[in-house]
Order: structure tokens, then C-alpha cells, then sequence
């Protein structure tokens, strides 16, 4: 398990919120991205972050 | 045209200039008393990260000129009589939050284990294989509890140092393995910084965790609508996890 950096966790608390909290407009609505695309995109932001974390890890260690 | 939805706001529209995601003409859509500012879009384009951070920096504009309730991302309406008639469906109880959150803004404090979870105590090698697995999954079960109440007991420690009312708190602890406490707070827009100074100072002052506080921000955590027609917070997706039992 790698450690969550004050960085990370900003951006990740950041992206939680207008991923899965404000507004939830159903029935007239159409989410059209609620499927593979968003999924895509929280995945995206969550590796981009452990991706971060790995490249400092990388630097400390050389 | 789509509509990708940014933010519900009270009618009149507030004076807002510039544009939308991606250079494209943000729009107001009024129904009564209340209206939706969203970006016309064309839904062969796959809203992608940039735009996810876009539309974060489009609701803190709108929010900065009038009261709003941010919509979350990523929904959309094929026109604007639909985005019109969602609204309308809906306009008491989005109205209520509205006054709820107008004015205010949010922080949030996460605490981040200092520590990450070990491995446990090393079982017995004399112990058969069954033995030693129901040992160490006793010890992993006993860490996860252990690190759930020292949770729970440093938000109700930074809450009641706030002593702030609990229906301005959200409040989830142990959402993932770094993350002990996840709380947002709402506050008034006009003293944000110096709530803010208040909480990197209580927050700081734990042992074992990293403190981080960020925000001001738009009022995401206290957006919601309740299915049920109500208007207050929604509660924490995990009810165990708060109040900490």
C-alpha cells in the first residue's frame, strides 16, 4: 500500500466531490457519462495520482 | 444541443461572463425562481479530465457571483426544455438548498494516517497453515478496528474543538486504507479564511496523522436533495461510520 501525499489527497478529495457529491438531477435527466466514460476518468485521476507518488518514491530512492 | 449541467442558481441569472467548457457558450436555462447554468455541447466529444477541473473552475464563477448548488459532473440534458422541466420537478426542495448553502462556502479536512497499516504480528511457524491464517486474519481484523475507533474519536475530537453545529459538518472516517478522517465543513463565505487558519491549527495538533485542509470551495458536500424530498445534508454513505459508535 503506498502512502496518500497532502498532493494526492487534495486532487482525490477535489475529484471525489464533482464525481460523487453536488446536485443529482434524475428522470428528466440523461447522465450520459455515468457509464464507462466517468469510470474511465475517476480511474484516470486515481492512476495519474499513483503514478505521482511512485515518481517521487523513484526520485527518493535514487 | 446537449447541455453539459454546471450549477443551479436563483433567478435572476447573475452577471456572468466568459464561456463554458472548452471555449463553448455557457447558457442559463430559468424555470421560475431558479435556473441551470450549464455549457451547450455536442455528445460525440467525451468529456474527459480537463473538463472534470473545468467545470470545478466554472461553479466556483458562478458561485462567486450568486448562490448555487453545484450539479455533479457529468450530467446532461438533450435540451434545454429538459433541463427546464428537471428543475421544475424539483424547484422547492432545490430552492431550500439553495438558501441552505447561500453565503457559504466549504472546507475540507482530511487526516492521513502518518503510518501505513502493517502486516501484524508475524504468526507462529510452529502453527499448522490453518492456524497461522486465522491468526493473522484476527490480527488484520483487530488493526481495521482499532484504526476505525482512533477514526472516530479524532473527528469527534477536531468537531468538538470546532464546536460548530452538526448539520454545517459531513463527516466519513476510514473511507480508504490512508485515509482516517474525510470532513467538510460549511462555513461563512466571508470568514472562510479565517476558518480555515482555525482548522489547519486543530487539525495539525493530532499525532499520527498528516493533516490536510483544502477549500474554500462551492458547497458540493451539502448540495444534495434527498430523494425523499427533503433538504437537509445527506447523511455519510457508511451510517456506522458516523456518529463513531
Amino acid at each position: 500500500m503506498k502512502q496518500l501525499t497532502p498532493a494526492d489527497a487534495s486532487l482525490l478529495e477535489l475529484v471525489d466531490r464533482l464525481l460523487h457529491k453536488g446536485v443529482v438531477l434524475a428522470g428528466h435527466a440523461t447522465i450520459s457519462v455515468a457509464g464507462v466514460d466517468l469510470i474511465y476518468l475517476g480511474l484516470n485521476v486515481v492512476l495519474a495520482a499513483v503514478e505521482t507518488i511512485e515518481g517521487k518514491q523513484e526520485r527518493r530512492a535514487s | 444541443m446537449t447541455l453539459i449541467a454546471h450549477a443551479i442558481a436563483p433567478a435572476p441569472r447573475g452577471s456572468l461572463d466568459g464561456e463554458g467548457l472548452r471555449g463553448r457558450p455557457l447558457s442559463w436555462s430559468g424555470a421560475g425562481d431558479i435556473g441551470l447554468w450549464s455549457t451547450h455541447w455536442d455528445l460525440a466529444d467525451k468529456l474527459d479530465r480537463n473538463d472534470a477541473l473545468e467545470h470545478h473552475r466554472l461553479v466556483e464563477r458562478i458561485c462567486a457571483s450568486q448562490p448555487c448548488l453545484p450539479v455533479r459532473f457529468g450530467t446532461a440534458f438533450p435540451t434545454e426544455d429538459a433541463a427546464r422541466a428537471s428543475l421544475a420537478s424539483r424547484s422547492a426542495e432545490l430552492r431550500a438548498a439553495l438558501d441552505r448553502v447561500a453565503g457559504k462556502s466549504e472546507l475540507a479536512v482530511t487526516l492521513l494516517w502518518r503510518e501505513s497499516a502493517g502486516p501484524g504480528p508475524e504468526a507462529s511457524l510452529s502453527a499448522g497453515p490453518g492456524r497461522r491464517f486465522m491468526d493473522e486474519r484476527r490480527a488484520r481484523y483487530a488493526a481495521r478496528r482499532d484504526r476505525k475507533a482512533r477514526a472516530g474519536d479524532l473527528a469527534e475530537s477536531l468537531l468538538a474543538k470546532l464546536a460548530i453545529e452538526r448539520a454545517l459538518v459531513w463527516c466519513e472516517t476510514c473511507t480508504s486504507e490512508g485515509v482516517a478522517v474525510s470532513l467538510a465543513v460549511l462555513v461563512p463565505s466571508d470568514q472562510a479564511n479565517r476558518w480555515k487558519a482555525d482548522l489547519e491549527r486543530l487539525a495539525g495538533g493530532f499525532d499520527g496523522v498528516i493533516s490536510v485542509v483544502n477549500g474554500p470551495w462551492p458547497p458540493y458536500s451539502f448540495a444534495s436533495i434527498e430523494e425523499s424530498g427533503g433538504s437537509a445534508p445527506r447523511p455519510p454513505t457508511d451510517s456506522a461510520a458516523w456518529p463513531p459508535s
